[in-house]
């Protein structure tokens, strides 16, 4: 069908790289998407200066030192069924079995294409179009791999699910994509830690994650984000919600490079609800533009968006809470708040509350706030005989500890606490 | 620091940004005694406490404080808390996301300092009883510092603070405010509780009712910026029974601001 069209490099190279695999089709789609597609518009800020091409389209042959930087987050050895990505491959999978026992397929997105074809390309784009933008086009025709998860009817995984994915060479480009269905009143807990080399060259990264949730299943889903300075990123991770289901997303965005990224549940389903904890530590020159948006489109949906942002050096970020409840959806009640912690009079940042409601028996609240430390909260510490940089650290810990609560795993949580810690200074 | 505390004020004047609130306040407390000091609204009682401790609002434009020999004012906020000196506020701040029990743990252990640190256990026993003795609810101490606390459980945690870092002198301002008088029975058994030579007590109160149960051994009155008068517990009694206006046509006040506030 395409051979009347000119093909672009890229689809060449797709065609040559991917040529036997079940995602071919839809892999030379995103190619075309990417050639075709305008540049998006992610606000002022600059995605345009930065190397958005620092990507290759065939995965590095060769895989670098990942251990040292996973040995940072599971220092303790692996606890739970992980599946580690280095460099675009596959360089670990462990306790997936016991899983497969309960009927739960869990595994790389490169495997299960070959043994779930149909399954795949049933889900894959279902959430998020292929051609939403550029980049997700280029994601959906180079991805490397990432993890597909499938819960069948009534299967609860008590374990969270890990996937680290690691990059240790720059300029060959991250695609990550991951792909979660959640059949009825299915339970699970997935976390993704997405890392890199702290010397990494420019670097294109670019994740896009679809979750399916039938009715009355309930996803939490972490992700851990934490790229150096050189590393241009865009994640894109979306829900969709059937009747009664529930996804709690909680967020931890501690990248030092450019970032745009958006989380979003769609509440499709009647009593379907969502809710959103991030927290962003933006350090050094740190750009970030991070949306968490709910769309409720369906009576008596909920949704609890909450941000944290602590911004230091010269770190610049926007970030955008966005509720939107369509018409139809009445009984529904949406909640945001982002608030901001300012530490350094050269960081800037916007916190951008939106309610858009389209119908009139809902309830909705938001609150704002940008601001540096309380002087009435540091001298209260003070007057208690606390130094006043630990009087800082206290408010800036006890400032996004509601979030950092929430994060799944024990050892990550502490991981996570040990990087904020590093940045912190 | 086993001998007895003294709390040395000279000549104090302090502003507000560019408003001279108190005009040369001189005191002296020392270990073992209550001082009260009482007053109308708006007279500088709280200025006195919030500058002595070191409230970055306040500026000392005169005059000097000290605490056992060591100027006070040229102390930061903690150091004159290591020192010795405590402050219950009239409003005390929230803290989201820090708990009250390592909020204390973390004081006292900056009190005690770096080698004498408490152990974490004697420290948490120490803690639940000193929280059943304010009849305060186990569940207080993992809850956030002051985060969604009523005014009463405010002003019991501050107490409760204070019998855990056992300062050696403690400004209590407007403790009474907004308690009951069950709570107000508990807080100032809480205060009681702590009285030695080893202890003095600076109390702030617009209401002689407090002080029926802290008894004082001096009664302080201010206006205007200024301690006019001194006395022993009958001036605190003299003042419910007759207001502050005798006192102001006495001294020929003429303010408006705080013709008002009397008992």
């Amino acid at each position: 069908m395409n051979e009347l069209r000119e093909q672009t490099p890229l689809t060449q190279d797709v065609k040559a790289i991917y040529g036997e695999k079940a995602s071919l089709e839809s892999r030379i789609a995103g190619s075309e998407g990417y050639a075709t597609l305008p540049e998006p518009n992610f606000g002022k800020g600059g995605w345009n200066k930065r190397n958005v091409t620092a990507f290759q389209t065939s995965p590095l042959s060769t895989v670098g030192q990942w251990q040292s930087i996973v040995h940072a987050y599971q220092p303790d050895g692996f606890q739970q069924p992980t599946i580690v990505l280095a460099d675009g491959h596959v360089v670990m999978t462990q306790g997936l079995d016991a899983l497969h026992d309960q009927g739960v397929i869990a595994m790389p997105l490169s495997q299960a294409e070959a043994e779930h074809a149909s399954l795949v390309k049933e889900a894959m784009h279902s959430v998020i179009a292929q051609n939403e933008n550029r980049y997700v086009a280029l994601n959906s025709a180079l991805w490397r791999d990432g993890l597909f998860l499938y819960l069948p009817k009534g299967i609860i995984v008590e374990k969270p699910i890990v996937v680290l994915s690691v990059t240790t060479q720059g300029g060959a480009g991250t695609f990550v994509r991951h792909l979660l269905i959640a059949k009825e009143q299915a339970q699970a807990t997935v976390l993704t830690v997405d890392l890199a080399a702290s010397d990494l060259a420019e670097e294109l990264h670019v994740n896009v994650s679809e979750a399916l949730l039938s009715d009355y299943a309930h996803v939490t889903f972490g992700v851990l984000h934490d790229f150096p300075k050189n590393a241009t990123n865009h994640l894109m991770y979306r829900a969709k919600l059937a009747r009664g289901a529930k996804m709690d997303w909680v967020i931890g965005e501690l990248s030092e490079g450019y970032t745009v990224s958006e989380f979003a549940s769609l509440l499709d389903g009647e009593g379907s609800s969502s809710t959103s904890h991030a927290v962003a530590l933006g350090s050094g020159r740190a750009n970030l533009n991070f949306t968490a948006r709910m769309v409720h489109n369906a009576r008596f949906s909920e949704s609890d968006t909450m941000a944290r942002g602590v911004m230091k050096d010269r770190a610049e970020a926007v970030f955008t809470g966005n509720t939107h409840i369509l018409r139809g959806a009445s009984g529904s009640n949406g909640l945001q708040s982002e608030r901001l912690l300012m530490l350094s009079p050269k960081s800037k940042a916007d916190a951008v509350p939106m309610l858009l409601i389209d119908e009139n028996d809902v309830k909705c609240g938001h609150a704002a706030s940008v601001g540096q430390i309380n002087e009435e909260q540091l001298f209260y510490l003070m007057s208690r005989g606390i130094s006043e940089q630990e009087a800082k650290r206290m408010i800036v810990w006890g400032f996004i500890d509601p979030v950092l609560t929430r994060l799944p795993v024990t050892t990550i949580k502490e991981a996570v606490e040990a990087a904020i810690e590093r940045k912190m200074g | 620091m086993a001998n007895s505390p003294v709390l040395t004020i000279d000549n104090l004047q302090v502003a507000i940004e560019d408003k001279q609130i108190l005009q040369g306040v001189n005191l002296t407390v020392r270990g073992g005694e209550v001082h009260a000091i009482m007053g109308p609204n708006g007279t500088g009682k709280s200025t006195l406490a919030s500058a002595l401790m070191g409230h970055p609002k306040y500026s000392v434009i005169g005059g000097s404080a000290s605490l056992d020999g060591e100027d006070l004012l040229a102390m930061s906020v903690d150091e004159r808390a290591r020192q010795g000196l405590f402050l219950a506020m009239q409003y005390p701040s929230e803290v989201s996301g820090v708990s009250n029990a390592n909020f204390m743990r973390m004081a006292l252990n900056s009190r005690l300092g770096e080698g004498n640190e408490i152990p974490v256990l004697k420290f948490h026993r120490e803690l639940q009883k000193q929280m059943k003795t304010l009849s305060m609810d186990a569940s207080f101490s993992e809850r956030y510092l002051n985060e969604g606390f009523s005014g009463g459980e405010k002003k019991r945690n501050e107490i409760l603070q204070m019998t855990i870092l056992k300062p050696r002198i403690a400004i209590l301002d407007e403790i009474d405010s907004g308690l009951d008088i069950d709570a107000l029975r508990i807080v100032a058994d809480g205060v009681n509780s702590l009285r030695s030579p080893d202890f003095g007590v600076l109390v702030i109160t617009h209401y002689q009712r407090l002080l029926d149960y802290i008894t004082p051994d001096h009664v302080h009155v201010m206006m205007q910026g200024r301690i006019v008068r001194s006395g022993g517990q009958e001036l605190a009694k003299e003042l419910e029974a007759r207001g502050y206006d005798w006192i102001k046509e006495e001294l020929g006040i003429i303010d408006d601001e705080t013709v008002s506030a009397g008992m």
